[in-house]
């Protein structure tokens, strides 16, 4: 079956992010010089020569740019300043608009007025239920140990309720959007059959994938797989108590430090500002070619989990310190930051790489291990 | 009759002969040979100490035969000749041995080479005892020149001789000057206008007084030679006149390969699919747009028409890639919103300006699709109602490794160049030869690139092979340079190793008229014998071996000679021994 090439294509993914299309001259270097390409799954070049082509379908059913970390080894090998890598990140943000069947990944990438506006919405909402609505009165009575009574002026069963219903939210968008890359990187792809088996027998591997990020480790500069672990295993621990197991962790009772609550609440601040710190400083001074461009959305996404991370930092310093009002506006100011974040950049945004980079790497295991189906016309 | 005293000289060329030849072994044996009166070995006989070498040897001991053991007698023959002519001595009693490109430099095993370096020496021994001395003998020139061809080339050429006095004839069969350049709309890679550049020439050949220029005419026969040619033409078809001239300049030029051979590309069967030739028609007038009167919204542009495919040519075409990319900028610009395709096999842009008219192309929204010119050619077929364009064209792209089908309105197929079906006519008329493409051959590909094996014909243009306007002008103007300096001359040098025909021998078969290819020899109709024609004659030997009579001795490469040659070759282990002259 011939695919129909399409002109508009580079007008399109031009939208995600400004690249060199027009340089490349398909010299393979960068195939040649990337350590996480393979056979059967050959990148940067071939996704470049996709887009090139406005080859819509293949780019959909391709998972190469997932499986790319961008250590930007191939834009520096890059005889023609391509930025193959760059190229690769585009095709990222490009590909989570098309898992996303809402429409609302495209307007985020593609507009900023989008973006601010819905976050700005959210935060004001926040503000709105949190400040106004709240019927709680600031409560000036401190614990015994001398800190301010958190759970008593925002009650916890309340917050737990939306936490879980923000979770829900995200994670059905989230599972909806990898059902459906799913579905036309395996599924559609004829040439190859997938059996229930291998389903599960690599299902390990996903998970293996997600806590180490060992594939970013081939990478040949390791520092970078370092700040990005911690960043991602910080965020994970952050997510996972302040969502799922809230009333555990943010209770009256202020723990002491060595308890589980404050040593893993204190490990995943620590591994979110070393993250962000390492992204941030990097893309100011775009320091090598992983962060010499920075797109809109990679910004938001620093600036916005930062003053999550800061705020947080801060509801805990004041709260302990029993400082009620100091408290209680770094709180409100917390949940009008870390909502809208949560919302935008997880199933729409930057933030979806964390599902769907893992996934690509199942997904790919699964065609590795498929049995090849042969096409029916061969040339 | 005067004893015969042979000088031998074995050249080391450096390394190249010494490392596989013991040339030290070979002069001494050679030395001890009847006649040789001295055997010399020397790093490079060729250099200046080298031939100095042979000259003092001549004048101190009177030798009057050479042999030089060195490399091909095409590298130095000439140089050594030269020399023998500064001591005094004929240079036709020189013979050359090739040691170098027949021994040395294609054997392993040194003991052999060495053996076989003797034999090739021996036999020049052999060969130079029966040389007798020639002299060579001179034409005059008749200053004016006929030019073929009233295409850029031609007219360039022309030009170029009437700037510098000399008269000149410029026949075009065709009703105006021009040639394939009158049919170009812009230039590549500068994107000018071909008109008014070919404009300016035509005014200045039509004013020039030295041209007389025949259009509507053709040649109907040539004959001569170098420095005495005469030729009849028939202006517009009419009465016959008479031409006299010393040299000719064939620019021919060429014409454009017919897509209808090709069975994927159905030209001449759908009806917005041109040649480049008539897009350019199109361009011309300014007008891009379908039979239908639309103007196409895809454009596909088809690279290789005829050319580089083992079916139709083997050979690039060369300005179609070119003229590709300068279609696709004129289009981008008359169609802003088209979507314009370059199907290519691989896109050739050397030269000044070319890549960077590439380079441009591609920032301008042109998409560049490659096809495997060893796989299966691109197809173009009909599109469905439902497909949004008029034709669709599949083929595997090569870069991606996939099939894709491309939509199309409108279908360019950049057609590659081809011979003239009038070239071999030509090629008679003029005694030169040509390839299997039918280009005409140059009389050296490097190093004679304008000249042809016969004296005073040229070939300049594209009737050579497929080339650009610069370079097609580049071509007329050392032609004409050539052209000039024998003018200046006044005379030239003929070849002296003709054949001659032994009238008592000759029994009037014919033979060697049928088999010369230089038309040289006629046929005396009342003697009934063959008469070579000593200017025209190169000497190639053809109709000496072809006589069944004999009576046809070659200059140079008498039968003695080269029987003796022979006998020196095979006679290795027989005692050295040399018959008297």
């Amino acid at each position: 079956m011939s695919q129909r090439v399409d002109q508009s294509l580079v007008r399109e993914v031009e939208k995600f992010g400004k690249g060199s299309w027009n340089e490349c001259f398909h010299c393979g270097n960068c195939t040649a010089i990337c350590p996480l390409t393979e056979e059967g799954f050959l990148f940067p070049r071939k996704s470049y020569r996709a887009m090139q082509m406005g080859l819509k379908q293949t780019l959909a059913s391709g998972l190469e740019p997932w499986l790319c970390y961008y250590c930007g080894d191939c834009s520096t090998s890059c005889p023609r300043d391509a930025n193959p890598g760059e190229t690769m990140m585009i095709l990222r943000r490009y590909l989570t608009s098309v898992y996303d069947w809402t429409g609302l990944s495209k307007k985020f990438y593609t507009s900023h007025w989008w973006e601010f506006i819905f976050v700005l919405i959210l935060a004001v909402i926040m503000v709105i239920l949190f400040g106004f609505i709240n019927p709680n009165p600031v409560d000036y009575t401190l614990t015994a140990e001398g800190s301010v009574r958190i759970n008593a002026m925002f009650p916890i069963k309340w917050v737990e309720l939306g936490d879980w219903a923000m979770a829900i939210l995200v994670a059905s968008l989230l599972i909806s959007n990898i059902l459906r890359m799913w579905y036309k990187t395996v599924i559609q792809d004829k040439s190859v059959k997938v059996s229930l088996f291998s389903y599960i027998r690599e299902f390990y591997l996903l998970v293996v994938h997600f806590i180490t990020q060992k594939r970013f480790s081939k990478c040949e500069d390791k520092n970078y797989w370092l700040s990005h672990w911690f960043l991602m295993t910080g965020y994970s621990i952050m997510f996972a108590v302040i969502v799922v197991w809230l009333p555990w962790f943010q209770t009256e009772k202020v723990y002491l430090w060595y308890e589980p609550q404050r040593l893993l609440g204190y490990y995943a601040t620590f591994g979110l500002l070393f993250g962000l710190i390492v992204a941030g400083v990097g893309r100011i001074r775009k320091k090598g070619v992983k962060f010499r461009f920075s797109h809109i959305s990679d910004w938001l996404f620093i600036v916005m989990l930062f003053l999550t991370t800061v705020t947080g930092i801060l509801v805990h310093i004041f709260r302990i310190n029993g400082m009620v009002e100091a408290t209680y506006i770094s709180y409100i100011v917390h949940m009008a930051v870390l909502v809208p974040m949560v919302i935008v950049e997880v199933p729409f945004s930057k933030w979806s790489h964390l599902a769907y980079r893992p996934f690509a790497v199942y997904f790919a295991n699964l065609k590795k291990s498929g049995q090849p189906v042969k096409a029916s016309v061969q040339s | 009759m005067e004893e015969v005293k042979i000088g031998v000289y074995v050249c080391w060329c450096g390394t190249n002969i010494a490392k596989m030849v013991d040339v030290e072994e070979v002069a001494k044996e050679i030395g001890k040979y009847p006649n040789v009166v001295i055997a010399r070995d020397y790093k490079y006989m060729c250099s200046d100490p080298g031939q100095e070498l042979i000259i003092n040897d001549i004048k101190k001991l009177g030798l009057n035969r050479v042999v030089v053991s060195a490399c091909s007698p095409r590298i130095h023959e000439l140089t050594f000749r030269k020399a023998l002519e500064k001591a005094g001595l004929n240079p036709y009693l020189f013979e050359m041995a090739n040691i170098r490109e027949q021994d040395s430099w294609v054997h392993t095993d040194r003991v052999e080479a060495t053996r076989k370096a003797k034999d090739l020496v021996r036999a020049a021994l052999h060969k130079v005892l029966f040389h007798e001395p020639l002299s060579e003998r001179t034409v005059e020139i008749n200053p004016a020149t006929l030019v073929i061809g009233g295409g850029i080339a031609g007219m360039s050429a022309a030009l170029e001789i009437a700037g510098a006095g000399k008269k000149v004839y410029l026949v075009e069969k065709m009703e105006s000057l021009g040639g394939m350049m009158a049919r170009l709309d812009l230039t590549f890679p500068g994107l000018e206008s071909a008109r008014d550049n070919l404009q300016l020439t035509v005014a200045r050949v039509m004013k020039d007084p030295n041209i007389e220029v025949y259009t509507n005419t053709v040649i109907r026969d040539i004959f001569g030679y170098v420095g005495n040619f005469e030729c009849i033409i028939s202006p517009n078809f009419k009465e016959d006149i008479s031409l006299q001239f010393g040299n000719v300049v064939v620019a021919t030029g060429l014409k454009t390969f017919d897509p209808s051979v090709i069975p994927e590309y159905k030209y001449g069967q759908l009806p917005d699919i041109y040649t480049s030739h008539e897009f350019e028609g199109m361009l011309t007038s300014g007008r891009i747009v379908r039979k239908d009167g639309r103007p196409p919204e895809n454009v596909a542009i088809i690279h290789c028409v005829g050319s580089r495919n083992r079916n139709y040519h083997e050979y690039c075409s060369r300005v179609c890639c070119m003229t590709a990319l300068k279609y696709a900028n004129q289009l981008r610009s008359a169609l802003p919103e088209a979507n314009i395709f370059e199907i290519y096999a691989d896109m050739r842009a050397m030269g000044k300006g070319c890549e960077e008219l590439y380079s441009l192309s591609s920032r301008r929204k042109i998409m560049f699709l490659m096809f495997d010119q060893q796989g299966p050619l691109p197809v173009i077929r009909k599109a469905g109602s439902r497909d949004k364009c008029d034709y669709l064209i599949t083929l595997q792209e090569k870069l991606s490794g996939q099939d894709i089908e491309v939509p199309a309105d409108m279908v360019i197929l950049m057609v590659g160049t081809e011979a003239r079906e009038d070239a071999k006519e030509v090629a008679h008329q003029v005694g030169i030869s040509m390839c299997g493409n039918a280009f005409f051959i140059e009389k050296h590909p490097k190093l004679d690139p304008v000249a042809t094996t016969t004296n005073g014909v040229y070939i300049v243009g594209s009737c050579q092979g497929p080339k650009d306007i610069p370079d097609s002008i580049s071509q007329a103007r050392a032609a004409a340079a050539r052209i000039l300096g024998t003018i200046a001359q006044g005379s030239v040098t003929v070849e002296v190793t003709t054949a001659n025909v032994n009238e008592e021998l000759c029994c009037g078969c014919q033979t060697c008229i049928k088999v010369c290819p230089y038309t040289a020899i006629s046929f005396k109709e009342e003697e009934k014998v063959s008469f070579v024609n000593e200017i025209l004659c190169k000497g190639c030997g053809t109709c000496g071996s072809a006589c069944p009579t004999g009576a046809i001795t070659c200059r140079h490469f008498t039968d003695r000679q080269l029987i003796n040659q022979i006998e020196g070759l095979m006679r290795m282990d027989v005692e050295p021994e040399l018959k008297e002259v």
